[in-house]
């Protein structure tokens, strides 16, 4: 099936593994790929904080290029996804606003009728490719592993614009997907807070002891490896590990994978070629509960 | 918290005492609005005379005309403290149609006037710096000299008993809905008010006149505020009629709360209702209106009903909601003991009379709570400070040692305020019969004498709950008591107050209040008061 | 209907009921909190019951010791608001079906604040900081005579219905992830509550108030995860006042911090490429001349490095940017 792919920023800039281990799972998922390359970037709510209406208006032209491919949008990110949902949810619920985007972008070839669907990756998994074709494609059953499953806020909150009030299953996607996988879920509180990104250049110290506590309350309860849909938690906890474990004084050393690396994992993939060799925190332990390598 | 600000600015040294967290006050469940005769067209005359008409003529026509006409200013006091009030297109204060009214004069915050009063209220205590005692549970008041000198409360976070001396005390302690079942009020509004000072020796007066809300919310209780009727709604019985035709041809859903409270049990009683309701129906007000005006009881009714009312009428039935009588002031919150004053719903200046209308209670608290901070402040002034009380408080830690050692008997306090409260809804509520009346005060006395021997189901000292319940239990059956012997001695109907042995009003005879003062364990001591009339003679009361 | 609730107990006196099993301790950053003793109830209560409604029911019949804050029971007085099943909400405005999970309904005072007894938290740190935003009105002068109101559109004053929806039951507090790392962080609802009286129009001190606002513990500590939004049981939405408050305080000057040097950067990435620059993003929020706070990021540069991680040192732009450029232009405001 074909979906708008819309990578988000940090995929193709900091977290490389990402762009590479969603484009090569989606040939086993059976999506065909087709990237927005001309959209930009969501603002991550930063730009929608601040200047609601540049907001909309970036926003609804990714959306209006979605919409004139005619499939759904797709993210592989809980930052785009919670964001381009949001503005999706306004502008569709307030006439003046769309009004207003549309104005903006209008002469510049696009115009959005209102009809995108946003969907992450984990939705789509249970939505419209389905459970049979994913436990289909698992060639490799990832026993043995304790996986804790991080959402990232933007997935979760606010639930309005992300359809949760009509979808509560949304809620519990991951921990479904690590158990279809074949793989323990671990239950623990921080799985749906925040990982302290968003406040990363305001008061780092305090950002990264949020995303380092809930990491140590997965460790404390036997996880293995955390996973995430969302880059930028990833950022937070791979990328800033070792500066968060020196913040709380402890000894984290828990992987931290990506959605689609996990799929990759169980599809078959080498390590290698989802780049799990590309972690700051080594993805090796976890890799040899599962007899891999990298 | 009025009383306390005009206290504090006229240079009183002020503390509040209070046994909940100011904000948690049953005021912020007030809901419709706040009554005032602010507008050009309307007229401080009107709503006083209003006001003695909504009261069945049972006011002191001094004090409502005092009430009313400091009205505007109290409300533009609080328009500059920063309530958020509806605005008309001039930028100037709008108002909303209610009960009783001859003209639209309630102004209003949505549908949570008193939250966004009390919270204001609250802000400005901030602001002024006043000190809170708060979760400090007032035992009893320190009488000296036959003046109130302060009083003795418990520390809920120690369980300390405190002695607190102070030069007069401001009572604004609040209603006592939970002496009755169904009933609209908190779990806190237990009467400890009147009781502590009707055992201080102070008068309660015309506490037979009990309010019974029209439109509270079937199974709960929970207040649907007279605002949705204010707005248009309708009263519907089962066959589908506004039934307020046949009762109050003019007013409709908008007379009085006793008219409209008889009407609907009448209705129910002869067999026009629908499970013991009648049915408030606002569909045809759309969902702009319901949603903008009256956002709070839309989602009550799709809480706790799962009733969405843009689509469906919800079931409502009376329930008790106001106590119209309390302990006498005079218009400036002075009781006849020196150094108690008492302001708000706990009193009885007598503004309410027979009967409250809606949004006046709002005003009545605010009005003489500021009147009755200014004289109280200016009392203390002249007076020395007490030495004594420890005598009291020794007597205090002794009853309640005494409450806790007490061995378990198989009863509850909580049993035995459920049995009271039903009582007291079906022989002391809407209608009421001499024989009824006897059976409760027997039933009464009953139930006195098993809440002397029931034990306290928790014996710690760190927020202890069962202990102050008790307490509160102690003070439901004063108040029960002295509402139960006020119904007795009123031998006719008027305002809330309705005998079927005695339909009528009797203008000739009881153009007067009741009070009861106590003396000793035996019957109180009863005296009467006339009504002070000053422009408006009795007339017959139609809506 | 039967509805089974664990209740966790807390006695600072040290007793307790004996079937109280004690729990687990609460994780990193509540790890300070006691852990509670959780003691299971069963109640017989209608199908539409709520938490308080059990609650009461087992006060009152079961075990006269439980402590408990309630009221009105109509979620005006907000006086219950505690962990249900791990998140804060009114327990009066909680239905047990709704509240299930794993056959039972858990409730306990959360860690996030500290415990006085059972189910009663004490507020002391949120009353202090409610405090600390001068919630109160700053009349503009003139102040109108006694018998004049103000005149202000009704549409300002209904725009701060929302905040003044507020009743105080600290759910948002409760469950704010950087009051929970950072106890200087003045917290949702005092934010809330200053948004209500800065976008007050008769209020004097706005500036002053911004100035206060935008200081560290502020406006800018809140980590924007909307736990608030979600929790909040009157639909005040503080996260939604904090960002007002943000846009108020940089439209008013006030943009020597990080926060504003965040957005700038972002929008400048933006409207250059496109797409976010993270290379340049960093340095820039932090502020190219506080050296101290750039050294401080260094180590987490080389692991990024050491990973292989590190975006392109040129940064493409994407194609058609044109088109973000023209957007920028028409509505970027200060991003222009």
């Amino acid at each position: 099936m074909k979906v708008a792919f819309y990578p988000g920023c940090v995929s193709k800039g900091a977290c490389p593994e990402l762009y590479v281990s969603a484009k090569a799972i989606a040939e086993p998922l059976g999506l065909e790929l087709k990237e927005l390359t001309e959209a930009p970037c969501t603002g991550a709510g930063v730009l929608s904080e601040q200047n609601p209406q540049l907001a909309d208006a970036l926003n609804g032209l990714t959306l209006a290029m979605a919409e004139s491919e005619g499939a759904d949008l797709m993210t592989i990110c809980s930052t785009c996804q919670g964001v381009l949902s949001n503005h999706n949810y306004h502008l569709q619920q307030d006439k003046e606003r769309m009004d207003r985007a549309n104005a903006t972008i209008g002469d510049q070839g696009f115009r959005y009728g209102g009809t995108t669907k946003v969907k992450h990756l984990l939705w789509m998994l249970f939505e419209d490719i389905g459970i049979d074709r994913v436990a289909s494609a698992i060639k490799r059953k990832l026993t043995g592993l304790k996986i804790a499953p991080f959402y990232g806020c933007y997935i979760l909150r606010p639930e309005e614009s992300l359809g949760l009030k009509e979808r509560p299953e949304r809620k519990t996607y991951l921990q479904q997907l690590i158990s279809l996988l074949g793989a323990e879920p671990v239950e623990y509180r921080g799985s749906t807070k925040c990982c302290g990104f968003p406040m990363l250049t305001f008061n780092r110290e305090k950002a990264l002891a949020m995303g380092g506590n809930h990491i140590m309350e997965a460790k404390d309860k036997g996880a293995d490896l955390l996973v995430t849909p969302c880059p930028l938690c990833h950022l937070n906890l791979d990328g800033q590990q070792p500066d968060a474990a020196r913040v709380l004084k402890k000894d984290i050393g828990v992987p931290i994978f990506h959605l689609p690396q996990l799929l990759g994992l169980a599809f078959g993939m080498d390590p290698a070629e989802l780049r799990l060799d590309h972690h700051v925190v080594p993805t090796k332990g976890a890799l040899e509960k599962v007899e891999l390598k990298v | 918290m009025r009383a306390a600000l005009e206290a504090a600015r006229a240079g009183a040294d002020v503390a509040i005492v209070t046994k909940v967290h100011p904000i948690r006050s049953h005021s912020s469940a007030a809901q419709g609005g706040i009554n005032a005769a602010i507008a050009e067209t309307d007229s401080w005359e009107s709503h006083a005379f209003d006001t003695v008409k909504g009261s069945d003529y049972l006011a002191d026509q001094d004090a409502v005309e005092t009430m009313c006409q400091e009205a505007p200013r109290d409300i533009i006091e609080f328009e500059h403290m920063g309530v958020i009030f509806y605005r008309g297109p001039d930028g100037k204060l709008g108002t909303r149609a209610f009960g009783g009214a001859s003209q639209a004069r309630t102004y209003f915050v949505g549908d949570i006037t008193g939250q966004a009063l009390l919270v204001t209220l609250y802000d400005q205590i901030l602001k002024a710096g006043v000190k809170v005692y708060e979760e400090w549970y007032a035992t009893a008041l320190h009488m000296e000299g036959g003046a109130c000198r302060g009083l003795v409360a418990l520390e809920m976070v120690t369980g300390e008993l405190h002695l607190l001396r102070s030069k007069a005390v401001i009572i604004g302690a609040g209603g006592l809905g939970r002496l009755y079942e169904p009933s609209t009020n908190a779990l806190i509004c237990t009467g400890d008010g009147y009781a502590l000072a009707y055992r201080a020796g102070a008068p309660l007066m015309d506490m037979e006149m009990v309010q019974y809300h029209p439109t509270t919310l079937a199974g709960s209780g929970f207040l649907m505020t007279e605002a949705a009727r204010g707005e248009g709604a309708y009263l519907l019985n089962s066959l589908n009629e506004r039934f307020m035709k046949r009762y109050a041809p003019n007013k409709m859903e908008l007379a009085a709360r006793d008219v409209t409270s008889r009407a609907e049990a009448t209705e129910i009683g002869e067999g026009r209702g629908i499970d013991g309701n009648v049915l408030l129906d606002l569909r045809h007000l759309g969902p702009d209106v319901i949603l903008k005006k009256l956002p709070q009881i839309h989602e009550m009714a799709l809480d706790y009903l799962g009733i969405d009312m843009v689509k469906d009428p919800v079931p409502v039935r009376p329930g008790m909601h106001y106590q119209m009588g309390g302990i006498k002031t005079d218009v400036d919150g002075a009781t006849p003991v020196p150094g108690l004053y008492a302001a708000g719903e706990v009193a009885c200046v007598s503004v309410h009379g027979g009967n409250r209308l809606g949004a006046n209670s709002l005003l009545d608290t605010i009005v003489f709570g500021r009147r009755s901070g200014k004289v109280a402040a200016d009392y203390a002034k002249s007076t020395a400070a007490s030495t004594g009380g420890e005598a009291l408080l020794r007597s205090e830690q002794d009853r309640l040692r005494e409450l806790l050692s007490r061995p378990y008997t198989g009863e509850t306090n909580a049993g035995l305020r459920l049995e009271l409260a039903i009582m007291m809804d079906k022989l002391v509520g809407l209608y009421r019969v001499e024989s009824g009346l006897r059976e409760a005060l027997d039933k009464l006395q009953g139930f006195r004498k098993r809440y002397e021997t029931i034990a306290v189901g928790d014996k710690g000292r760190v927020f202890n709950q069962a202990l102050t319940f008790s307490l509160e239990l102690g003070y439901l059956l004063d108040c029960g008591e002295t509402i139960i012997r006020s119904a007795l001695i009123r031998t006719e109907s008027r305002g809330a107050h309705t005998r079927s042995d005695f339909p009528e009003r009797n203008d000739k005879e009881w153009l007067k209040h009741i009070l009861l003062t106590r003396q000793g364990e035996g019957e109180p001591e009863l005296s009467y008061v006339p009504v002070t009339i000053t422009r408006w003679q009795p007339e017959v009361r139609t809506y | 209907m039967q509805f089974t609730i664990e209740v966790g107990r807390f006695n600072p006196e040290g007793t307790y009921p004996e079937n109280a099993v004690p729990g687990a301790p609460f994780p990193a950053p509540w790890d300070r909190s006691p852990a509670r003793r959780y003691q299971t109830f069963t109640v017989d209560l209608p199908e539409h019951a709520v938490v308080l409604d059990a609650l009461i029911a087992i006060r009152e019949y079961q075990d006269q010791s439980l402590a408990v804050r309630c009221a009105c029971r109509s979620a005006i007085c907000g006086s219950c608001a505690m962990w249900i099943n791990g998140h804060a909400n009114l327990a009066c405005k909680s239905k047990l079906s709704a509240f299930t999970q794993d056959g039972k309904t858990r409730v306990e005072s959360p860690p996030s604040m500290p415990i006085i007894r059972d189910l009663v938290c004490d507020m002391k740190p949120f009353w202090d900081k409610h405090l600390a935003v001068k919630p109160w009105l700053q009349n503009k002068q003139p102040v109108p005579p006694p018998n004049e109101e103000y005149r202000v559109s009704n549409a300002s004053m209904e725009e701060l219905i929302q905040e003044v929806s507020c009743i105080s039951c600290s759910a948002c507090l409760m469950d704010c992830e950087s009051f929970a790392v950072n106890p200087d962080f003045l917290g949702p609802q005092a934010l809330a509550q200053a948004f209500r009286y800065a976008g007050d129009p008769r209020d004097a001190e706005t500036k002053e108030r911004l100035a206060e606002y935008s200081k560290p513990g502020g406006i800018w500590d809140c980590t924007h995860c909307y736990e608030c939004v979600t929790q909040c049981p009157k639909g005040v939405a503080p996260l939604e006042q904090i960002l007002k408050l943000r846009r108020m305080a940089v439209d008013a000057g006030f943009t020597n911090n990080a926060g504003t040097r965040h957005a700038d950067a972002f929008a400048e990435s933006v409207r250059e490429s496109g797409r976010l620059n993270e290379l340049t993003l960093m340095p820039k929020s932090v502020g190219f001349f506080n050296i101290v706070e750039q050294i401080k990021t260094l180590p987490s540069a080389f692991n990024l490095i050491r990973a292989g991680k590190l975006p392109p040192l040129i940064h493409k732009a994407i194609p058609g940017v044109n088109r973000i450029k023209t957007i920028f232009e028409r509505v970027g405001g200060r991003f222009k």
